[in-house]
């Protein structure tokens, strides 16, 4: 009787164990979506912190989700489809690589943008390499 | 006497702009940038392929010299499972103690025509830094041009212990002891 008890209490755990193993395993990626920004900024200022010292910035924004609003200056599509916006300059300014999912679902809204205008976008920051690199990303407000 | 010298000082002096000036437009492009330039990282355990992407690499080409330099941050690197990247930035990469891989090597044989001709196979001799070990490594590759862009491409192994990334015993087995790197990059004129 005492044993059965043990056994079932054993497999009771590794039931668990096993479980918790695989959630973790197949856990999704965190939908940027659905994230709140823990850094609102303007684009300029942004860039202008990176220059000034890099180390700091990237240590006080990288793997953070950031709000930037900024001048549209580019538009392009990477080869894997993915959209990207370039703001504030061409070369070193953010660029920001859009999350895929939420690209396809809001391509009238992508196509809408005009480049010159100012536009808002919240994404990871994953540091600067000549230019910022925010992914992924969603646009927030356009104009 | 003193006026016929200046004369020839300024003659010299134009004499030498317009040379600067005719060796631009002679070499033409000297430097060339991909700024989504494409790199993976791939390995195999009887699980599961692991596969790591990244489209926010930059490499600039210069032509004078045949070097190539190239940079990822780690942390842009993308795997289908979340757990994955966990893993690759906060146990293996420490992503944040160093947030970047860099390449600078120099195209062995380098002259300039090949820019201009179709793809044709090359290697690459240079210092790859990964993880804060720099190591100098010979690496083979492509470089030409395809449908009308200039096109380079990579392909290497590494082992992550030469690089003292530390893989715990337990699924050090289960991992390939090889993990393939894979760049391509399309490059465009820069600067001038």
């Amino acid at each position: 009787m005492k044993i059965k008890y043990i056994i079932l209490s054993v497999l009771f755990l590794i039931l668990i164990g096993a479980g918790l193993g695989l959630k973790m395993f197949f856990k999704p990626h965190d939908d940027i979506n659905k994230m709140d920004a823990n850094f609102k900024v303007e684009g300029v200022r942004f860039i202008n912190e990176f220059k000034k010292d890099e180390n700091a910035a990237t240590a006080k924004y990288s793997e953070k989700v950031i709000e930037i609003k900024g001048k549209l200056v580019a538009k392009n599509t990477l080869p894997n489809g993915n959209n990207l916006l370039i703001l504030e300059d061409e070369m070193e300014g953010i660029s920001c690589e859009l999350d895929t999912d939420w690209s396809k679902a809001n391509q009238p809204l992508i196509n809408g943008l005009k480049i010159g205008n100012p536009v808002t976008v919240k994404g990871v920051c994953k540091g600067f390499l000549m230019e910022i690199k925010v992914n992924p990303a969603v646009i927030e407000t356009a104009e | 006497m003193h006026l016929t010298n200046n004369l020839n000082i300024m003659k010299k002096q134009l004499i030498i702009l317009v040379i600067l000036i005719s060796s631009v437009s002679v070499f033409g492009q000297d430097k060339f940038i991909a700024k989504n330039a494409y790199i993976s990282f791939y390995s195999s355990t009887p699980l599961e392929d692991i596969l790591g992407e990244s489209n926010e690499a930059v490499t600039i080409l210069d032509a004078t010299k045949g070097e190539v330099v190239f940079q990822a941050l780690m942390t842009t690197f993308h795997f289908k499972r979340a757990l994955m990247e966990e893993h690759f930035n906060e146990n293996y990469m420490e992503s944040s103690k160093f947030p970047k891989a860099k390449f600078k090597g120099i195209i062995e044989g380098f002259n300039k025509d090949m820019l201009k001709a179709p793809v044709a196979n090359i290697k690459i001799t240079g210092q790859l830094n990964v993880h804060g070990v720099e190591k100098t490594i010979t690496v083979p590759g492509t470089i030409g041009m395809e449908a009308g862009r200039l096109v380079a491409t990579a392909k290497f192994k590494v082992t992550p212990e030469e690089y003292g990334i530390v893989i715990p015993s337990l699924v050090r087995d289960k991992i390939g002891k090889e993990m393939e790197i894979t760049v391509k990059d399309n490059y465009v004129p820069f600067g001038q």
